[in-house]
């Protein structure tokens, strides 16, 4: 019986928590074990993360270094607090490797939204990150 | 059936057919038979997991801690008899893909996952004493649920597929379908170019004083119909035939949905580690009688081989140029 069922079982609880992820942190339901995949046009290539960095004589957007593609592409498929965060913790740190000035990373994770009837798309906003450098 | 299926259960030693015979020396005509029996059982079980391995080695996956052991494990399967059917090695791949898994979370396409729950099957079948008709279970409702979740997503989850939004979008947007969108929809490659542009998203709330107009023709709406509901049909039909009772009618049905939906859909979706992993897993729900299928599976499998290698849809509309 273990044998038997362990696979799907767990396959199950893992499509259930997907379910659950992409209803409540907004996790793209191509992701995660559900098996949403062709199903939505809420996935990678119509998702991204905005970078603004600031500090004293500075304020400006950056775009994602080769660096930290992974680190954007996880907080851009799943925007929790945590992936925002690692993400800001990564361009701060990395502005600071450089010797330019950085207190505050801004990370806008952002979808994208067809029109049902012309397919106009326009960017919507899913959540938003204030990392304030240490 | 039964009678084999009690045969199998009552001689399955773990071993190939060959050890088993040595163990034996003194084995009566009838055992022998039964031996026999064991190693037809295990025919498309043996199949199935070669061909698992050849998918593992065809996609390479994971950070550098994890490929080359997964690399390693499948070479070792295909040319160790002993090792194909070990549960400590299926049991290791598995484990080796729930870590590539977790390392960068949620990136995994949902592929891996059901090849991590279908190693993991393996380990755990292989190590029953009826590991094909266990193996055939579990299988069978791997692929099953997996197509539910997919028909839950795009009929009740999803805001735009059962609106044709989907692949209304994908078929104008998406490179890799180009070729399709111009072969069958009948758009010219300057309306494709000029509805990229059409589409690229603006920043949240603005609005363009003249925006491009999409150009859409009628067949390349039909197109997105037909893919909507054609392939929501077909998904459906898979999973409830594969979580029906067994009757004779739900088990070709099962087999001939399954076929259908990879011959035609890994023709266009670039995901054959997807349609590899679901024709093993139909694969092994096959009786030893069922040749015809077998072989049917195997095509199959090299269908999508070359699906992935032949960019069959550009070839043909040089052709038609």
């Amino acid at each position: 019986m273990f044998s038997k069922w362990l696979p799907p079982v767990l396959l199950v609880v893992v499509a259930v928590l997907q379910v659950g992820l992409a209803q409540t942190v907004d996790l793209t339901a191509w992701k995660g074990g559900g098996f949403g995949m062709f199903s939505t046009l809420d996935h990678g290539a119509y998702r991204g993360v905005d970078i603004v960095v600031e500090a004293a004589d500075r304020s400006e957007s950056l775009a994602i270094p080769p660096s930290l593609e992974t680190a954007a592409a996880r907080a851009a498929a799943c925007p929790t607090e945590g992936l925002l965060r690692a993400l800001a913790e990564g361009v701060a740190g990395r502005e600071q490797r450089y010797q330019r000035a950085v207190s505050r990373v801004i990370v806008t994770a952002w979808r994208t939204d067809f029109d049902r009837r012309t397919l106009q798309a326009s960017e919507r906003p899913l959540r938003t990150f204030i990392y304030d450098v240490p | 059936m039964h009678a084999l299926r009690l045969r199998e259960a009552l001689t399955w030693t773990g071993r190939p057919r060959t050890d088993v015979v040595s163990a034996n020396p003194t084995a009566t005509a009838s055992a022998r038979s039964s031996q026999i029996s064991v190693s037809d059982a295990y025919s498309y079980v043996d199949v199935a997991l070669r061909l698992t391995a050849i998918a593992l080695l065809l996609r390479p996956m994971g950070p550098w801690f994890v490929r080359p052991a997964i690399l390693a494990a499948a070479v070792v399967v295909l040319i160790v008899p002993r090792a194909l059917r070990h549960p400590l090695v299926w049991g290791g791949v598995s484990l080796l893909i729930a870590i590539r898994i977790a390392d960068d979370w949620p990136l995994a396409d949902n592929h891996i996952y059901l090849l991590c729950y279908w190693s993991l099957a393996i380990a755990l079948a292989l190590r029953t004493s009826h590991a094909p008709r266990t193996l055939a279970f579990t299988s069978r409702w791997l692929v099953g649920f997996a197509f539910a979740c997919a028909v839950l997503w795009k009929a009740l989850l999803s805001p735009d597929f059962l609106d044709g939004r989907f692949f209304r979008v994908t078929l104008l947007t998406d490179p890799r379908f180009d070729a399709v969108a111009q072969l069958v929809g009948g758009l010219s490659q300057a309306q494709l170019d000029g509805n990229r542009e059409a589409l690229v998203p603006l920043p949240n709330g603005a609005e363009l004083r003249d925006p491009s107009v999409v150009h859409e023709p009628v067949r390349l709406r039909a197109l997105a119909s037909i893919s909507t509901f054609g392939i929501l049909a077909l998904e459906t039909i898979v999973a409830l035939s594969m979580m029906a009772p067994t009757t004779r009618i739900f088990e070709m049905l099962r087999h001939a949905t399954l076929l259908s939906f990879c011959g035609i859909t890994y023709a266009f979706a670039p995901v054959a580690g997807f349609g590899w992993l679901l024709l093993v897993m139909g694969l092994t729900q096959l009786a030893p009688r069922q040749v015809w299928l077998g072989r049917a599976y195997i095509a199959m499998f090299l269908a999508v081989l070359f699906y992935g290698e032949v960019h069959w849809a550009e070839l043909a509309l040089d052709l038609v140029r």
